[in-house]
C-alpha cells in the first residue's frame, strides 16, 4: 500500500487537453519532510502536475500514489492529508473569517468547534477581524486566511502554487517561516517562478519543460546566482 | 503521524448546507429573484390563459359560464414552479466558481455524493421557501371552492415534487458548471427531464383542489413522483463521482 | 465495431450498406404489393410499418448511447463516447422521422395533423428536447469534459424517456380512463411478417449509418493526429 513511506510516488505520468499534452512523461517523488521545488516558464506543466499530485486531475497515463493511495482509484482516500494553496485565498467573500475556517475545519474532520479556527486565526494575524466578512478584507489578508485554511487541517503534503503572489509582506514572512520549521512527516511541493525565493524554501529541485522534466537534482549548497544561469540556458 | 479519523459525512454535509443558506441569507440573490419571477409568471398565467374563460365553450358551441380558472391552477401552479426552479439551479454553484473556492473543496475529503446532496438540499430549501409565499397565492387568485384540506394535500405534494426537482437540478447543476452560455444551457437541459414532474405534479395539484379531493387520482401521481424521485436518485448515485472526477 | 486496426473497414462497412439496402427494398416491396391493405384505411395504413420500426430502433439507438455512456465513464475511453454520441444522432434523426410519420398517420386516422392523446407521439416529441439538449450540451464543452458530461447527460436523458411516457399515459388514464391497448399488436400473419422485415431494416440501418460515422471519425482522428506530428509539439 505505502511505496515505503513517500508522500508522492508517480512514474509516466502524461495529461493531455485536447491534442496537446500539458505532461509528457513526468516521475515526480517526495519523501515525508522533503521540500520539492517545481519551476519552468509559464506553459511547462507545473500547476498541471501540482493539480494531479492534489488528485484534482487524472492522468492519462502513468501510475501515481499520493499519501500511499492509487490515484484516482483511491484518491479520495488521499485527499485528508492534503492542503492546497493557490495565488487566491479559496474562500469565501461573502463569510466571515471565522465561518470560512469553521466551515473548512468540518469538511476536513477536524476535531473541536471553536478552537482550532480561532488558533489558526491568531497564528496568520488576523484574530480581530475574526467576525468580519472577507469582503473587507485586503488581498493580503485574504490570502493569509488562505494559509490559514490550509493549515487548519495539519496536512501532510502541502501543496503551494505561487503561494506568495497574493500574499503582503506579514504573510510571506509567516509562509516562509512555517515552510522553514516545517513539521515532522510534512512533505512539501512548491511551484513557483521566483527561482531564488524556490530554491531558499527546498531541498530538491524539478524544472519543467513542455511538459517533460528537465532537471531534478537536490538542491544542496548550490550558488543561487549560478543556478540561476543554468536555469535560464535550460528554459531559453 | 496516524491519518485522522474520516470526518463524519453529517458533519460535511449540515457544514455545506449551513455555508449555503448563510451565503443566501447573507446575500438574498436567489430567492428575490425566485419570489419576483413567480409573481410575475402567474401574471403571465393569468393574462395569458386566465383571462379567457369568458370564450370557453361547451361541446354545442354555448358559453361555458365559467367564472374560474381552478382546473388550471395545477398546471399553472407547476409551471411557474419549474421556471422558478430553473433560477435556483442556475445559481447553485456561483459562489464556488467565482471565488475559485472549488479546488479548495475538492481537496478535502468530502465525497462527492455528500457535494451534491449538500447542493440538493440547498435546491429542495429555496422551493420550500418559496412555495410558502406562492401557495396561497394561487388559492387566492385561482381556486375556487376549495378548503384547508386542499391546501394541505398541495403541500404535501410539494413536499414530494421538491425532492424531484431537487435530485435532478442538483445533477444538472453539475454539469452546467463548467460550461459556455451556462444561463441558456441550463433551461435546455433541466426542463426536458423535469416534464414528468411537471405533468404529474400539475395532475396531483389538479386532483386536490376541486372540491372533493380525487384520492385515487392524487394517489397515482403522488405514486409517480416518488417513483421518479427513486430513479433519479439512482440515477445520481451512479453518476454523481464523475460530475468532478477530472 | 471490434477494437483492433480493422485493414479493410471498407469492406465489412460494403457487407453492411449491401444488407440494409436489400432489407428495404424487401421491407418497402413487401409492404407496398404484397402485404394486404387495411379495410378502413387504405394506403395510408401502410406508413405504420415503418412509423413503428423507426420508433423502436430509435430506442435502441438511446439504449445503445446510454450504455455505452455507461462504459464510457468506466474506462475513459474514447470510442466509447464516439458510439454514444453517434446513436444519439441517428436515434434523434429516427425520432424526427416518427414524428413526421406519425403526424401522418394522425391526419389519416383522426383528421389533425398532431393529437395531444397518443403518450407515444407526445413522448417522441419530448424524446426530440431531450436529446436536441445533449448536442447543445456538447456543443458547450471541450475536450475530456464533453465526453465525460455527455455521458452523464445521456443516462439522465434515457432515464427520462419512460418516465415522460409513463406520466403522460397515467395522465391520459385520468382523463379517458380507457385502457389503451398497443395497437397492432393483432396483426394477422401476413400483415405482421412484413412488420418484422421492416423493423429488421431499420435496425440494420441503424448499424450501417453507426459504423460508417465511426469508420470516418475515426479517420478524422488518425489525420489530425498525423499533421500535429508533422507539424511538431
Amino acid at each position: 500500500m505505502s511505496a515505503g513511506g513517500r508522500l508522492v510516488s508517480g512514474r509516466g505520468l502524461v495529461r493531455r487537453f485536447g491534442e496537446r499534452a500539458a505532461l509528457a512523461g513526468v516521475d515526480v517523488d517526495l519523501a515525508a519532510g522533503e521540500r520539492l521545488v517545481v519551476l519552468g516558464p509559464n506553459g511547462a506543466g507545473k500547476s498541471t502536475l501540482l493539480r494531479m499530485v492534489a488528485t484534482l486531475l487524472r492522468p492519462d497515463a502513468g501510475t501515481l500514489e499520493v499519501c500511499g493511495h492509487r490515484v484516482p482509484d483511491r484518491a479520495a482516500r488521499a485527499r485528508g492529508r492534503i492542503g492546497l494553496l493557490g495565488h487566491e485565498p479559496m474562500v469565501y467573500r461573502d463569510l466571515t473569517a471565522l465561518q470560512n475556517l469553521e466551515f473548512f475545519a468540518s469538511l476536513h474532520g477536524v476535531a473541536g468547534d471553536g478552537d482550532r479556527p480561532m488558533t489558526a486565526l491568531d497564528e496568520v494575524g488576523l484574530l480581530a477581524r475574526a467576525h468580519d466578512p472577507v469582503r473587507t478584507f485586503s488581498r493580503g489578508m485574504a490570502q493569509r486566511l488562505g494559509l490559514a485554511r490550509v493549515l487548519l487541517a495539519d496536512p501532510d503534503l502541502l501543496l503551494l502554487d505561487e503561494p506568495h503572489a497574493g500574499l503582503d509582506a506579514q504573510g510571506a514572512r509567516l509562509l516562509d517561516a512555517a515552510l522553514a520549521r516545517g513539521r515532522a512527516g510534512r512533505g512539501v511541493i512548491l511551484v513557483t517562478h521566483e527561482v531564488e525565493r524556490g530554491l531558499a524554501l527546498a531541498d530538491r529541485v524539478m524544472v519543467l519543460r513542455a511538459g517533460r522534466p528537465a532537471l531534478d537534482e537536490p538542491v544542496g549548497d548550490r550558488d543561487p546566482a549560478a543556478f540561476r544561469a543554468r536555469y535560464d540556458e535550460l528554459v531559453r | 503521524m496516524s491519518p485522522p479519523a474520516a470526518p463524519r459525512r453529517t458533519r460535511q454535509f449540515l457544514a455545506l448546507l449551513r455555508k449555503d443558506l448563510r451565503l443566501e441569507l447573507r446575500t438574498r440573490d436567489t430567492i428575490v429573484s425566485m419570489l419576483l419571477f413567480a409573481a410575475v409568471l402567474m401574471m403571465i398565467f393569468q393574462f395569458g390563459i386566465g383571462s379567457r374563460t369568458a370564450d370557453l365553450e361547451t361541446p354545442d358551441g354555448l358559453p361555458a359560464q365559467v367564472d374560474s380558472i381552478t382546473p388550471f391552477t395545477g398546471g399553472i401552479l407547476w409551471a411557474t414552479i419549474a421556471l422558478t426552479a430553473v433560477l435556483a439551479v442556475g445559481r447553485a454553484w456561483v459562489p464556488e466558481r467565482e471565488q475559485r473556492v472549488l479546488d479548495a473543496m475538492l481537496v478535502a475529503p468530502v465525497p462527492r455524493g455528500v457535494l451534491l446532496g449538500a447542493k440538493a438540499a440547498s435546491l429542495y430549501a429555496y422551493l420550500v421557501a418559496v412555495e410558502v409565499v406562492v401557495l396561497p397565492l394561487v388559492f387566492l387568485f385561482f381556486v375556487r371552492g376549495a378548503g384547508a384540506g386542499s391546501l394541505a394535500a398541495v403541500a404535501l405534494t410539494c413536499l414530494v415534487a421538491n425532492l424531484c426537482i431537487a435530485i435532478l437540478g442538483s445533477l444538472i447543476s453539475g454539469l452546467a458548471l463548467f460550461a459556455r452560455a451556462r444561463d441558456v444551457l441550463l433551461p435546455v437541459l433541466f426542463l426536458p427531464s423535469l416534464l414528468p414532474v411537471v405533468i404529474a405534479a400539475g395532475g396531483a395539484t389538479h386532483a386536490a383542489v376541486q372540491g372533493t379531493i380525487d384520492l385515487a387520482e392524487y394517489r397515482g401521481y403522488s405514486l409517480f413522483l416518488g417513483a421518479y424521485a427513486l430513479i433519479f436518485g439512482l440515477v445520481a448515485y451512479a453518476t454523481y463521482d464523475h460530475v468532478f472526477d477530472d | 465495431m471490434s477494437s483492433t486496426t480493422d485493414r479493410r473497414p471498407g469492406g465489412r462497412l460494403a457487407a453492411w450498406v449491401a444488407l440494409t439496402a436489400a432489407l428495404m427494398v424487401a421491407a418497402l416491396a413487401g409492404v407496398f404489393l404484397v402485404a394486404p391493405e387495411d379495410a378502413d384505411q387504405g394506403i395510408i395504413q401502410k406508413i405504420f410499418y415503418f412509423h413503428v420500426a423507426v420508433a423502436i430502433a430509435s430506442l435502441v439507438a438511446f439504449l445503445v448511447s446510454c450504455v455505452y455512456a455507461i462504459l464510457y465513464l468506466r474506462s475513459r475511453d474514447e470510442r466509447h463516447d464516439d458510439v454514444s454520441a453517434v446513436s444519439i444522432g441517428i436515434g434523434l434523426a429516427f425520432a424526427v422521422l416518427v414524428v413526421i410519420t406519425g403526424s401522418i398517420w394522425a391526419k389519416a386516422s383522426w383528421g389533425t395533423y398532431w393529437v395531444w392523446d397518443d403518450p407515444r407521439l407526445v413522448t417522441f416529441l419530448v424524446v426530440l428536447l431531450l436529446y436536441a439538449a445533449y448536442f447543445v450540451l456538447r456543443s458547450s464543452l471541450e475536450g475530456e469534459r464533453r465526453m465525460r458530461f455527455s455521458a452523464i447527460y445521456a443516462i439522465i436523458a434515457f432515464a427520462s424517456v419512460p418516465l415522460s411516457f409513463y406520466s403522460v399515459r397515467v395522465a391520459r388514464s385520468f382523463v379517458h380512463p380507457v385502457v389503451f391497448t398497443s395497437s397492432g399488436a393483432n396483426m394477422p400473419n401476413s400483415m405482421l411478417v412484413w412488420f418484422v422485415v421492416s423493423q429488421i431494416a431499420f435496425l440494420a440501418l441503424f448499424v450501417t449509418i453507426l459504423q460508417f460515422e465511426l469508420v470516418q471519425r475515426r479517420a478524422e482522428k488518425a489525420l489530425r493526429r498525423a499533421k500535429l506530428r508533422l507539424e511538431g509539439d
